[in-house]
């Protein structure tokens, strides 16, 4: 068993200013577990990490408590060094005596080294008990999945085959392109919808990495990050696949707003949808459109703002000034909604050729006018004031963006949190295509409105970070988060002292506790690459069988034992 | 073939943001080698002077701590701080460039931020970096300084040299990916907004580090003119954005920023009448609108459709007078404020470099043409989600030819 040793750092005298190091390092020494205390000037200089490091070598410490400053001081860096020498950290713990003793006790100098005596009392304490998670190692599946074939999983499967992954492209439709295929021309380029896609068309049709699968759903899911098995359901029978990623790219469905300004009843009275149909079929004539920004969307039930229908209505409204002589376009929108320096340059060419914006309150919407057909629009135009009459013979309405109904299934399956509306949810915004699940990405509307342009960045962008996570090739649960210096270790259950009450499967959020028959009795079983080492687990078992070894409960007894104890 | 067996690529990475640590990271999780320039004193760029960080409230700088930290531990990225791309060429298959690097007068590495400095100098110019740096470290602000070379003495690890040379490197790179972020424009040339002519008429940026929680005010609300507690705030949306004179872009962040700050005004001091006005309510992204729509407590944060006219000082201190029209009463008003928080002057960090024959293409505004890679604001007005998706996009770009 290694020995433990103590090294105290001065830090210039920052420490030792308050603290009386000599009197804290008798108090120290006296445990029988430790083998040595030295006191050193500075841990965190160019070459302190090497001279630290041959110290443990000289006295043979494997364990080490470094006092010195805040683990956001410089701690970390002075860990990272050691770990560059050679030295495994995991059994390398500090405790903070100068921002947290010396620093806030300056006052109190024989407090200010209690404390600090007590601090580095309960490290020694947990070392001597503390044990290291047994690791295990995966090989990474140098494959990957992509569910949905629209512009964000296109990008997506191109992207990953680019780097060189096999790829396997699913989609419940006869055809890749998803929505975009529907549209007839996109903003702000003009183009139209399938052929902004027809080079990722072709590109993952040629691409002999890439395998599509048309008319075909995952049926179920299992495995982990780095080795998922699926299940794919399709006119040719049931396939199965192990892969390493998944990348989610299914979609959204566009809101029928049924009943609202007539729709459905009053004739020509249409949602955007069937706006890209008409112009599909040459049959978008008209003397004046009318546009309806934010039907259903921004409200109480759906308060977001589905981001494409502005720049949709734009578009759309120019074309037909285009397509029809004379024709005249309105807007009638709460805001516009073009951010950023391309969009805003859109609303500015849609003011110049005279497309007319009327902005409307939410609270007095606009009121369509037409029995079997619509004939007008009433209008309270908040900027001017005054109720307005619009008359014209097409009323266009914008409606958002809505999750696909699948879209829950899918999620449940592999074990992805949704938002409020059921939109795949990222971690944090700064990770927007990473997941709470490891080797799970989102992008695309399935994701969040966005535009065809943003779903393809998407795409790539999932790519990109799926191809990292595969290109590792082999990856130990420990170093499989992101999080620097690893997680902490993983939970245990110790198969004797477990009930198979199941708490714990149903506390944990990764799904990494499993119960599982062994013999006449089912017991706990940690999937180790899934845990994350929360602890909820071992907050709920009523026997004490889930542990973290890093920190089991005899550790933190004794831990708590030390805190309270007098180190003289 | 796997991208572990791929020719391994260099990409230079000009700005260390958020936009540029997320491609830095996914080119050396992916294999590549990163050169990783950043002008400032430490990674993190404008995001890590926030004091907030909007859907979620939380601290601008955790979130970016991890990417910092991951960032510096990763031996596949050179991080050159202080530094700057002075000449870039093409050359057969990529890029001959010439960095300029220096180490600060009080080298990081060697700083442990004990703050004898700060006691030794005269002139109060040693101060911490920004209190979320990581690790922290002292900074002596070269404009203000005395030259009396007290801090050199003081220092225990000898960590300050005045008299450092800029180092140059010349870099031999495949690929260039320019995030370089966005900076303020001066509003100097629109004089209705006032800026300039009373301490408490700020910019959102000057206000985000004056309520910082860790600034000077530890997150009281006060104003900047006589350290009182301000009984209201105008936000002004789009000054000098969407203006044809300054800036035709919509600098797409300014919203939410705005809605945030009033938010924390109100957290922090229920009292404080606050106005926000605005042309377009842009809040597009996953959370905006709904946080846009929050009461926030008290008499909540009036939003006001209008664009001033005219913003000016009372005479005799007594708050500052907004003239503008509320554009759903059709009414003029004139409202006075004790403080003007003006939004929107932001443009993109670029400019083209001299004598580079490989300077990126620009369009009029400064934005970087799509001929080139890039991400983040210099690419197109972007928050933190845009830019990291943009960021990944081009990693992906710089390191595949797409066929």
């Amino acid at each position: 068993m290694a020995k433990t040793g103590v090294i105290l750092c001065n830090c210039f005298g920052e420490i030792g200013k308050v603290i009386d190091l000599h009197s804290l390092k008798k108090r120290i020494e006296n445990d029988p577990a430790v083998d040595s205390v030295t006191i050193v000037e500075s841990l965190c200089l160019p070459g302190d990490a090497a001279k630290t490091h041959s110290l443990m070598l000289e006295r043979g410490i494997g364990k080490v408590v470094l006092g010195a400053c805040s683990p956001f001081g410089k701690m970390e860096f002075v860990k990272l060094g050691l770990e560059k020498e050679g030295a495994d950290v995991r059994s390398v713990r500090t405790v903070d005596l100068r921002e947290g003793c010396a620093w806030v006790h300056g006052k109190d100098a024989e407090g200010a080294t209690r404390k600090a005596a007590n601090q580095l009392d309960m490290e020694i304490g947990l070392l001597q008990i503390m044990r290291d998670s047994k690791d295990i190692a995966i090989r990474v599946q140098q494959e990957a999945l992509v569910i949905g074939a629209g512009p964000a999983g296109l990008s997506a499967a191109a992207g990953l085959a680019r780097l060189g992954f096999k790829t396997h492209l699913v989609d419940r439709g006869s055809a890749p392109g998803g929505i975009l295929n529907m549209i007839t021309k996109t903003y702000p380029a003009d183009e139209p919808g399938p052929e902004k896609i027809r080079s990722l068309v072709e590109e993952t049709g040629r691409n002999p990495l890439i395998r599509f699968y048309a008319k075909t759903k995952v049926s179920a899911v299992k495995g982990y990050a780095g080795d998922f098995k699926i299940s794919l359901a399709g006119p040719g029978g049931n396939a199965a696949l192990r892969v390493g990623a998944v990348v989610l790219a299914t979609g959204a469905r566009i809101l029928f707003p049924q009943g609202q300004f007539g729709y459905g009843k009053v004739k020509n009275v249409i949602t955007q949808m069937e706006m890209e149909r008409r112009f599909a079929t040459g049959t978008a004539g008209c003397k004046t459109a009318v546009f309806v920004q934010c039907v259903g969307a921004r409200n109480g039930e759906r308060p977001y703002c589905s981001t494409i229908c502005c720049p949709l209505s734009l578009k759309n409204a120019m074309r037909v000034m285009d397509e029809n002589a004379g024709a005249k376009a309105y807007v009638l929108h709460r805001d516009i909604m073009t951010p950023g320096s391309v969009l805003e340059a859109y609303y500015r060419k849609a003011l110049q050729k005279g497309v007319q914006f009327i902005r409307f309150d939410a609270d007095r919407p606009p009121e369509v006018r037409g029995f079997d057909q619509v004939s007008g629009v009433e209008v309270f135009d908040t900027i001017s004031g005054v109720n307005r009459f619009i008359e014209t013979d097409l009323l266009v309405l914008s409606t958002p963006f809505i999750p696909d109904p699948d879209a829950a299934a899918l999620a449940r399956m592999l074990n992805i949190p949704v938002d409020r509306y059921g939109f795949y949810a990222e971690v944090y915004p700064i990770h927007p295509v990473e997941t709470r699940n490891d080797g799970i990405f989102i992008s695309g509307t399935a994701r969040w409105p966005v535009s065809s342009d943003q779903a393809i960045a998407q795409g790539e962008a999932a790519a990109v970070k799926a191809a990292s996570f595969l290109g590792r090739e082999r990856v130990s649960a420990l170093t499989m988060s992101r999080v620097p210096g690893g997680k902490l270790g993983h939970a245990f259950a110790d198969a004797a002292a477990c009930t198979g009450c199941g708490n714990c499967v149903a506390v944990c959020p990764y799904e990494a506790c499993r119960l599982q028959r062994t013999g006449n009795r089912s017991v706990s079983r940690v999937i180790k690459v899934r845990c994350k080492a929360c602890g909820g687990c071992v907050a709920v078992c009523p026997n004490g069988a889930m542990q973290v070894p890093e920190q089991n409960y005899r550790a933190v007894g004794e831990m708590i034992r030390r805190a309270f104890r007098e180190v003289r | 073939m796997k991208i572990t067996d791929k020719k391994t690529k260099t990409v230079l990475v000009v700005g260390g943001g958020v936009a540029g640590m997320s491609a830095a990271l996914d080119l050396a999780g992916s294999g590549h080698r990163v050169h990783l320039v950043e002008s400032g004193y430490d990674l993190g760029g404008q995001v890590a002077k926030l004091d907030k960080f909007y859907p979620t409230d939380h601290c601008a700088f955790c979130p970016l701590w991890t990417e910092i930290r991951r960032c510096k531990e990763s031996p596949a990225i050179s991080i050159h701080k202080n530094g700057r791309v002075e000449t870039l060429e093409n050359t057969s298959g990529g890029y001959r460039a010439v960095i300029t690097q220096s180490t600060p007068v009080i080298d990081p590495e060697l700083c442990i931020c004990c703050g004898r400095c700060e006691s030794a100098c005269p002139k109060g110019v040693a101060r911490p970096i920004w209190e979320h740096a990581y690790p922290p470290v002292y900074l002596i602000d070269r404009d203000r300084c005395g030259d009396c070379r007290a801090c050199v003495d003081a220092c225990p690890t000898k960590a300050i040299g005045f008299d450092r040379e800029e180092e140059k490197a010349e870099l031999a790179v495949d690929e260039v990916i320019w995030s370089a972020g966005f900076t303020e424009v001066s509003l100097e040339p629109l004089k209705e907004y006032g800026w300039g002519t009373h301490p408490d008429i700020l910019t959102s940026l000057e206000f985000e580090a004056w309520k910082a929680e860790s600034g000077e005010n530890r997150g009281a609300i006060l104003r900047r003119s006589n350290r009182a507690v301000p009984r209201s705030i105008a936000f002004i949306q789009c000054a000098g954005a969407r203006d044809l004179r300054l800036l035709p872009h919509c600098s797409a962040v300014c919203c939410m920023h705005a809605l945030k700050q009033a938010q924390w005004v109100k957290r922090r001091n229920p009292d404080v009448h606050c106005a926000i006005l605005y042309t377009d309510l842009r809040t597009v992204g996953r959370d905006y609108h709904e946080y846009a729509m929050r009461d926030f407590g008290g008499n909540g944060v009036r939003l006001v459709r209008g664009r001033p006219s005219l913003i000016y000082p009372l005479p005799g201190g007594d708050g500052i007078a907004v003239k503008f029209e509320d554009t759903s009463t059709q009414k003029r008003e004139i409202w006075k404020f004790d403080m003007v928080i003006l939004n929107g002057n932001l443009k993109p960090a670029l400019s083209s470099l001299p004598g580079a024959t490989a300077s990126p293409e620009l369009d009029a505004e400064g934005f970087v043409a799509r001929t080139a890679t890039s991400c983040g604001f210099v690419m197109e007005p972007a928050d933190v989600t845009e830019s990291a998706i943009q960021a990944s996009s081009a990693a992906l770009r710089s390191i595949t030819d797409k066929n």
